[in-house]
């Protein structure tokens, strides 16, 4: 399935190619076509995105309210101050962060497993494959919603003194709100390892099997073999699942906990900046929480460009 | 001629097995939950259904605006379900020409025409991931309504791409960039323009990874649900995700799983007749090149 091994290399003399030396007009024009045709894409993303970007930075340095009469004042980084000093606030940052962190190394840890599972060809290999490809493909939107009800089961049901006893087992050892915080994880890692398993995939059948098969004559430890051949040959795929899965762990949170209508014993940054901007109607507050999260997530991106950039290959 | 011990094979295929159970139970269970009767799904085992019955799919296409009776004494209302996967088609159907169109011009602007600083482009565009969705739907919702396109499935079409264009982008000019320049030359040398070049020789070349975005633009927008109910308020207007979050699923749970069914089907299809195309695509745009 999915490529089945196809040798993957390029021919040599192809990649060493150095640049073609355009004449200056055709240049100048192929830089204009290519602005032309990039316009587009970034029309798009600043109709979309700069706006609400720039409304965001700038009413993270005022006071706006719908529950306030009068303009919103500017106050500066009143609001960024504020959280820091807030034990609230750092508790809801190292909940975000280690939620992060533990589905992340979740869905890596399975996503590789799945990957290295259908490494090799096998009678079934196809099948298995696509069970492993379903829970991603499944839409999130309505399997969310089947989750929750599955888990949080609606009185009428066969099963819901069994899920109901599970939930008050967790909640009293953990507190309230701790079983659907748990249901969130849960599938969180469901959806996202199976994307990750895919992801993996496609980097494996990059490699030529002689790599492997070099591998094992080298070294008798699989172990050994794991993070000294498949982990560096993988390395862009990791890393950009990694940014991925941390992206959609900071960014998914919101939409599913506010599913789970939980009350917040686990607050997270982002239903945090929900509750403060819809129900306390504290956008200013809000703005800057939500916006504390970007300088971490632009860090972890600028560290993994350099994993995942495309090669250089026609650079002499 | 097979060097690996059987308990190894066993290992391996028990492993299968977990890994296969893990994923498809939730979808199992959703699937037996929707052909469920009410009685069935009281009183019967909860992991299998013995009578099966399209009842409820059947339910979701009754006559809209009709109430369909009383649990105790509470009206069940009816939902405009044909509407809501008329609008679906519609939105998801934009959505995803629209990645792909833009997202194959930028590609080729960024992997082949290569403008000054076209690496910082890609990074630039594929760092806009960062942004916190969190609470950005309050300034989006101004802009959709400065557009006059508030209660409009044009708003979703416009929004959507967005979450999944800068991945698309990135592996489309990943893969443009990798391709060797002799590809498009011998069609340019010809006197053929680049239009023709890219159409006869790009874009047939490309099509795994056309293909790989495609299926992440779908599974992308599939999977958003709070864009679609801020931004459709009628129930008209609605696509799937966001009617079905309007039902009462107290009431109405079998109808809600029997919904979630009916969206999921089509899209689990279209991704599982790409899903080899999905995976080449990507090993392709990462690392193979031509």
């Amino acid at each position: 399935m999915g490529g089945s091994g196809r040798p993957p290399n390029p021919p040599l003399a192809a990649r060493g190619a150095p640049a073609e030396p355009w004449r200056p007009s055709t240049r100048l024009r192929d830089i204009r076509l290519a602005y032309l045709l990039l316009s587009p894409a970034v029309l798009l993303l600043l109709t979309v995105l700069a706006y609400p970007l720039g409304w965001e930075v700038w009413t993270s340095l005022t006071d706006l309210s719908p529950l306030k009469s009068g303009a919103a004042e500017f106050v500066g980084l009143e609001n960024y101050r504020r959280f820091l000093a807030d034990p609230e606030f750092w508790r809801a940052a190292t909940v975000t962060l280690a939620y992060a962190a533990v589905t992340t190394f979740a869905k890596m840890g399975l996503g590789v497993a799945f990957a290295l599972l259908l490494a090799r060809p096998f009678r079934g290999r196809a099948l298995v494959f696509l069970a492993i490809f379903l829970p991603w493909a499944y839409p999130a939107s309505v399997s969310v919603i089947g989750w929750y009800w599955t888990l949080n089961p609606p009185i009428s049901t066969a099963y819901s003194l069994v899920m109901g006893n599970v939930k008050y087992a967790v909640d009293s050892v953990l507190g309230g709100g701790a079983w659907s915080f748990l249901s969130v994880t849960l599938f969180n890692i469901w959806r996202g390892s199976s994307f990750i398993g895919v992801f993996l995939l496609a980097g494996i059948n990059a490699v030529p099997p002689e790599l492997f098969e070099c591998a094992v004559l080298e070294s008798k430890s699989a172990w050994r073999r794991f993070w000294l051949v498949t982990v560096p040959l993988l390395k862009p795929f990791l890393a950009l699942a990694i940014f991925l899965s941390l992206t959609t762990a900071f960014a998914d949170l919101a939409n599913v906990w506010l599913l789970t209508g939980g009350r917040i014993v686990y607050p997270v940054i982002g239903t945090h900046a929900y509750w403060l901007a819809i129900r306390g109607g504290q956008f200013g507050p809000a703005s800057a929480l939500s916006l504390m999260l970007v300088p971490f997530l632009l860090a972890v991106l600028v560290l993994l460009f350099r994993a995942f950039d495309p090669p250089e290959r026609e650079r002499a | 001629m097979n060097p690996r011990p059987w308990w190894k094979t066993l290992g391996h295929g028990g492993l299968l097995l977990v890994a296969t159970v893990y994923c498809l139970f939730p979808i199992y269970f959703m699937l037996v939950q929707s052909l469920k009767t009410a009685q069935e799904d009281v009183f019967g085992n909860p992991l299998i259904v013995v009578h099966p019955t399209f009842e409820n799919f059947a339910e979701l296409f009754e006559q809209a605006g009709r109430p369909r009776g009383f649990v105790g004494n509470v009206l069940r209302r009816s939902y405009p379900f044909l509407d809501w996967l008329e609008n679906t088609i519609v939105v998801f159907t934009g959505s995803v020409a629209v990645t792909l169109v833009t997202g194959l011009l930028a590609g080729y602007a960024l992997g082949r025409l290569r403008p000054p600083g076209f690496r910082w482009w890609r990074r630039v565009i594929f760092a806009t991931y960062v942004i916190p969705h969190t609470i950005l739907f309050v300034p989006l919702y101004q802009v959709v309504i400065r557009l006059h396109l508030d209660d409009n499935l044009l708003a979703l079409v416009l929004v959507y791409p967005t979450l999944a264009l800068p991945f698309c982008v990135w592996i489309l000019s990943a893969y443009f960039q990798q391709l060797p320049r002799e590809v498009e030359e011998a069609a340019l040398v010809e006197g053929a323009g680049r239009l023709t070049a890219f159409f006869r020789i790009i874009l047939p070349m490309s099509r795994p990874v056309v293909v790989a975005a495609g299926i992440f633009t779908l599974g992308t927008i599939a999977s958003d649900f709070t864009l679609a109910s801020v931004f459709l308020l009628d129930a008209h207007n609605q696509t799937i995700p966001a009617g079905l979050a309007t039902t009462d699923v107290a009431l109405d749970e079998l109808l809600a799983v029997a919904g979630i069914n009916l969206m999921a089907i089509p899209i689990v299809l279209i991704c599982a007749i790409f899903a080899r195309g999905y995976v080449r695509g990507l090993t392709a745009a990462m690392v193979e090149g031509a």
